[in-house]
């Protein structure tokens, strides 16, 4: 384990960004990745350790001109507990209600789940099918700046990001999907929640009638990282769920992803599964 | 080794001053550190629950949870959960209904209960098994666990 | 207490050291502080299969804080361990696995040991791997042992009747390959060591062992000490299951540690360690042909098993001799051949866990149940209760049923579980459109319930002492490992001499106390332990009564013990405590102590392992209900019922508890657990991708009790612990036939295995793989 020389606790979002700006920091929000990672030795500790828990800049779930702000520090459990998460965008909230166990998330933040980058994220999936952005804030040239990168552009491999050393995760945005959004959250395993899935789905849009409009698939597990499903959403687009275009969706979906064999599943079970389980995805969706 | 830090914080409702290195997990701080044997180490990687404890009325795997980080809060393990009036319910209901065989997931799974109750008060089944799908016991099969803590629940109603 | 003749017996008695552990106060081997212990760290081999070349092990002295690092050199008078004796617990010139302990630090913290571990040099010289028994077996492989040419362990042979006969005298005959896959005991308690010698050598150990006084024995031989001068000290155990039955390396290497430091030393593992380097449950490729004639009788059944050993044998390779029972006995079958070979190879070895090779055994035969009644076109249930053991029956094998509530057990889940309907109803849905299907199974277990006598002596120890108060001390030589043994024995003692719980504390922990015991396993210490404990309160009882009858100047026989009394006949003569002072402190002062030692009237197996070698025989039949998605291959278990021939209940809320806890243990056998060796190496050694049942994942649970009052067993009772999970796998196999038509015949079913099997894949899953 390599040492840490210093642990620093910012008080402001500002301070904080200072201190990455000196380079050589370790973030420690939540923990709950931080701890077995460096453990294990898979991730090696930095000089200075930055718990970036008093920063209240990273705290609150609000919502502003159609747009929802997710404090990087929220927690799983605030998630699952906010009336607004639960209406609005309810297939991240399905997300949080089979994320971990209860002590995981009450401790895991949003913004830890985002950063991890982990191909199986469980929060991933669905704000990616919610077109969610990161927003990420740096202090460059002495002033606090921000820039904010689209979810689907963030993930550049399995637990790496565009996030630069410097820069801090403050918070994730999701636009307020269109009335009468619906989405389905599912994650492949025997447990309701303590599972790293084999594969997850995300599925939302918008019902008009039977039609599906503004659809958005997103997969995880299937790829080094999380994925939108960009050939998939456009076979459904306009469509209804009949079988024939559940079946067109899903042999586009599968053009889409490059899932691998480890230890929870061959890459071909992880293909089946997103066949069979994108066809019940979308037709409950269709059906909501 | 890590630089140490200083900290404070409430444990079991009495002031606790300490130094401790930046990279100890709130388990090993307890354990080592400040005697506090109830609390059990089973994985080190917040995948079996027996490391449960309360900071500032939620429940976490001290396991993940950095010593550094409990500076200011309040934290309540099984020792301090079993002297509360719930945690004393909770013990009788254990013993009562034969929750507890080896013994060795029993005080996370107390402070877990605990939390169940407290904070969904009137929690069906289907929640308590919810409520502690992140405590493991290898033992009792979790039926009479369940009905231990549906047990303590109607004895507060 | 209640009225004269109020009993115990059948009631919900909550355990002893249940408000200590719900209280975080039960101080485990992990709570323990020995003052002025130091802190050991083993070094494990990076190779599967390698000569050692040499190991350095100077940089490590050098680390601050470190007092010894050893290796085998250091302790050249170490002897061999385990079972056949075939390794020792530091390797010398060679490793055969990769757990192998190649050497051991002893430092002031366990950070200081784990950073001395990476300072030592090892260098090996690889040699080839032997990763299945195929590769073990194939003709000019590398020999892992000297002495077993082929690589082959032990190898056991059972035979009775003719099975050609049986064979031609058949209707039907199938035959099928099972495979079953490794798992692992998971304790909660991690592995644990605390070694001491005094400094006249006498060695103190702490130590979760199921079987202390074997163990005293083994490390006596080994440090070359009288066994008087070891003491074992066992704290409570979190969990045992079997996996604490054999001496394993990390005990002698603490012990050594603490003999060249002259400090105690402790031992811990991590949970990663728990899971490369504690015992399994091994892989078996099991081929079985069996036969019945139309009317259904069955004819005859041929065994041929291979087990997986791993590099050492423990435990684990003496199986057969459970499985061949459950092959011979389970049902009436006139001819039978069984063969196992346990064949050594590169991998974890296997020890010896619950249920103790019958899991693998009943998952077998009862898919042949199925299979035979479905091809003479007989109901399931019809089927087995036509087959099945009676009391008084004395199968082929020598095993005397002397109680056998076999086809209560079969017609009592059956009918609970509304078994012949749901399976009729279920079949009727295979070729409807809605892909999560319903199944039903059944599946039956026989097992050992009086003990088992694997060793010259089954026995137990009691010294009971009733004190001035009519307070009872019991000592009893059986150890209590999360079971709740020590609370039966109590209840036994309290049902003899009329006394309320809460007059008996239980002593089980120390060998310099406590008697003979020969350890906890095959179901045995409620049986075993419990006539014992009845054995010393009976003497304690007539000892009592033979003086209050004196005292009173009454016969004997009208005197009894109840409620803290002495009666007579119906009323109260003495209270017990004032009495007993009043022996004491008289002129001929006299103490209540007794001695008891049962020893079961059951027999050695033979050399052809024929012999009733339990004083009794526990029965279950559960009936698992499961859904299965066969768009996933997730199956779930709704609901088991379970109906177990206990003899009698003695702690109901106990055996429950003991009951629930096996069913989920096969559940988790059955559905979720999965321990993936891959190239000799555990892929998944955590509690993320080793998947142990959770809360939500529980099934319901029916349990009825089949009272067949042993005659031999205490108050009745027969052996229970391992029952519950021996025959899950099978009904759940039995289940997913039943839902879906496709008869499964590799474990685990986990969703992809499942998955595969429904579609027909071609394409071997790349991991996971059974044997």
């Amino acid at each position: 384990m390599h040492a840490i020389e210093r642990y620093v606790r910012p008080g402001s979002l500002e301070e904080a960004a200072e201190i990455l700006r000196a380079g050589n920091v370790t973030v420690l929000a939540g923990g709950t990745d931080l701890m077995p990672q460096t453990h294990a030795g898979r991730v090696k500790f930095q000089s200075v350790l930055m718990n970036v828990r008093r920063v209240p800049e990273l705290r609150g779930i609000e919502e502003h001109g159609g747009v929802v702000r997710i404090g990087a520090l929220v927690t799983i459990t605030e998630l699952r507990e906010s009336a607004l998460v639960r209406e609005r965008l309810n297939v991240l909230w399905q997300a949080c209600d089979h994320f971990a166990s209860d002590q995981i998330r009450n401790a895991a933040t949003l913004g830890g789940n985002v950063c991890n980058a982990s191909p199986a994220g469980d929060t991933l999936v669905p704000l990616l099918a919610l077109e969610a952005r990161t927003v990420l804030a740096s202090k460059p040239n002495g002033s606090l700046e921000t820039r904010r990168i689209p979810l689907d552009k963030f993930f550049s491999g399995p637990g790496r990001t565009l996030k630069k050393p410097s820069e801090l995760l403050a918070a994730i945005e999701v636009p307020l999907p269109p009335q009468g959004f619906v989405g389905e959250f599912y994650k492949h395993g025997t447990r309701p929640g303590l599972d790293i899935s084999a594969i997850s789905i995300a599925v939302g849009a918008q019902l008009k009638g039977k039609v599906l409009n503004e659809v958005r698939i997103a997969f995880g597990a299937v790829a080094p990282t999380p994925i939108r499903a960009p050939r998939a959403e456009a076979v459904l687009e306009g469509r209804e769920a009949d079988a024939a275009t559940l079946e067109a969706a899903a042999q586009a979906a599968l053009g889409e992803i490059h899932p691998i064999s480890d230890v929870r599943a061959s890459d071909w079970y992880r293909r089946e599964l997103v066949r069979n389980m994108l066809k019940r995805v979308i037709s409950h969706v269709g059906q909501l | 080794m890590s630089a140490n830090c200083d900290i404070e914080f409430t444990l079991n409702g009495v002031k606790r001053q300490l130094s401790v290195p930046a990279g100890m997990s709130t388990l090993e701080m307890l354990r080592e550190r400040l005697g506090l044997r109830g609390t059990k180490y089973a994985c080190g990687e917040g995948e079996c629950g027996a490391c449960t404890i309360l900071v500032d009325g939620l429940t976490l795997n001290s396991c993940l949870m950095f010593a550094v980080d409990c500076d200011g809060r309040e934290l309540q393990t099984v020792e301090g959960v079993a002297a509360s009036e719930v945690g004393a319910r909770l013990r009788d209901a254990f013993v009562a209904n034969g929750a507890v065989q080896c013994g060795f997931c029993t005080p996370g799974l107390m402070v877990q209960a605990s939390h169940v109750i407290e904070h969904n008060p009137g929690a069906g089944a289907a929640e308590i098994r919810r409520g502690i799908e992140g405590n493991l016991c290898r033992c009792t099969g979790y039926k009479k666990i369940i009905e231990a803590i549906q047990a303590a629940e109607q004895k507060n109603g | 207490m209640g009225d004269i003749g109020s009993s115990l017996i059948g009631k919900r008695i909550p355990k002893l050291d249940a408000p200590d552990k719900a209280s975080g106060k039960t101080r485990y081997i992990h709570d323990l502080e020995a003052p002025g212990a130091l802190h050991a760290k083993i070094l494990r081999s990076t190779e599967v299969h390698a000569r050692i070349v040499w190991i350095d092990t100077a940089a490590a002295k050098r680390l601050p804080g470190v007092h010894a690092v050893i290796t085998a050199a250091d302790v050249p008078w170490q002897r061999p361990i385990g079972v056949a004796k075939d390794h020792l617990p530091l390797k010398t010139d060679r490793v055969r696995s990769l757990r192998d302990e190649v050497a051991a630090v002893a430092a002031d913290t366990e950070e200081i040991a784990e950073e001395a571990l990476k300072l030592i040099k090892v260098h090996y010289e690889p040699l080839p791997v032997l990763t299945t028994t195929d590769e073990a077996l194939a003709p000019g492989a590398p020999q892992l042992h000297e002495g077993h040419a082929n690589n082959v362990a032990m190898t056991f042979d059972y035979a009775q009747g003719d099975v050609a006969q049986g064979e031609a005298q058949s209707d039907v005959v199938i035959e099928d390959v099972f495979r079953l896959h490794y798992v692992t005991h998971c304790c909660m308690g991690v592995s644990g060591v605390i070694a001491e010698f005094d400094p006249g050598g006498s060695l103190l150990l702490y130590s979760n062992t199921q079987v202390p006084f074997l163990h005293k024995r083994e490390f006596a031989e080994m440090l070359g000490i009288d066994p008087g001068r070891i003491r074992i000290i066992q704290p409570p155990i979190g969990g045992g299951f079997g996996s604490k039955l054999d001496v394993y390396p990390f005990e002698p290497i603490a012990i050594f540690l603490a003999r060249i430091t002259g400090r105690p030393v402790k031992l811990l593992f991590t949970r990663e360690e728990e899971f490369l380097a504690s015992p399994t449950r091994q892989p078996v490729v099991l081929k079985l042909r069996s036969g019945c004639k139309k009317d259904g009788t069955l004819t005859f059944r041929t065994v041929e098993t291979v087990h997986d050993n791993g590099a050492y044998t423990s435990w684990g390779a003496t199986t057969p001799f459970v499985m061949m029972q459950t092959v011979s006995s389970l049902y009436r079958v006139p001819h039978c051949k069984y063969h196992t070979a346990a064949v050594y190879t590169n991998n974890p070895y296997a020890g010896s866990f619950r249920g103790y090779g019958n899991l693998q055994a009943t998952f077998a035969v009862e898919a042949h149940m199925d299979k035979l009644a479905e091809a003479v076109g007989m109901d399931l249930l019809a089927f087995r209760l036509k087959n099945a053991q009676e009391p008084g029956e004395v199968t082929p094998q020598g095993m005397h049923f002397k109680t056998c509530g076999f086809k209560q057990c079969l017609t009592t889940a059956a009918e609970r579980s509304d078994f012949v309907a749901k399976q009729a109803a279920n079949r009727a849905r295979w070729r409807d459109a809605n892909p999560v299907k319903r199944g039903i199974g059944i599946a039956s277990m026989l097992h050992v319930g009086g003990g088992a006598k694997i060793y010259p002596s089954d026995g137990c120890g009691t010294i009971l002492k009733v004190d001035d108060f009519a307070h009872v001390t019991l000592i009893t030589g059986a150890s209590e490992i999360g079971q709740g043994s020590e609370t039966v024995l109590a209840q036994l003692v309290c049902e003899e001499l009329g006394l309320p719980l809460s007059a008996v504390s239980v002593v089980n922990n120390d060998t310099d106390i406590t008697p003979w015991d020969v350890g906890v396993h095959a179901s045995r210490t409620t049986f075993i332990a419990g006539n014992s404990a009845i054995g010393a309160a009976r003497k304690a009882k007539a000892k009592i009564l033979a003086a209050a009858a004196a005292k009173a100047g009454v016969p004997v026989e009208t005197l009894s013990l109840s409620q803290g009394f002495v009666f007579s006949e119906n009323k109260k003569l003495f209270e017990l405590g004032k009495f007993l002072r009043g022996l004491h402190f008289s002129d001929r002062a006299e103490l209540v102590m007794t001695t008891f030692y049962y020893e079961p009237p059951s027999k050695h197996q033979d050399k052809q392992f024929k012999g009733d070698v339990s004083a009794a025989y526990a029965w279950a039949t559960q009936a698992c209900e499961v859904e299965v998605d066969t768009l996933t291959g997730i199956v779930r278990l709704l609901k088991v019922t379970g109906a177990h021939d206990v003899g009698r209940v003695l702690n109901r809320l106990g055996i429950e508890g003991q009951i629930e806890g096996g069913m989920v243990m096969g559940m988790g056998y059955a559905l979720t657990e999965n321990l993936v060796v891959e190239n000799c190496t555990v892929k998944n050694p955590n509690f993320r991708d080793y998947k142990l049942v959770t809360a939500p994942e529980m099934p319901e649970m029916d349990i009825s009790f089949i009272e067949t009052m042993d005659g031999e067993g205490p108050q009745g009772a027969k052996g229970v612990g391992e029952a519950p999970a021996i025959c899950m796998a099978a009904a759940i196999a039995n289940a997913i036939y039943n839902a879906t038509g496709t008869r499964i015949y590799a474990l685990p079913f986990t969703p992809e295995n499942v998955y595969r099997a429904l579609h027909g894949a071609a394409q071997a899953p790349a991991w996971g793989k059974a044997a």
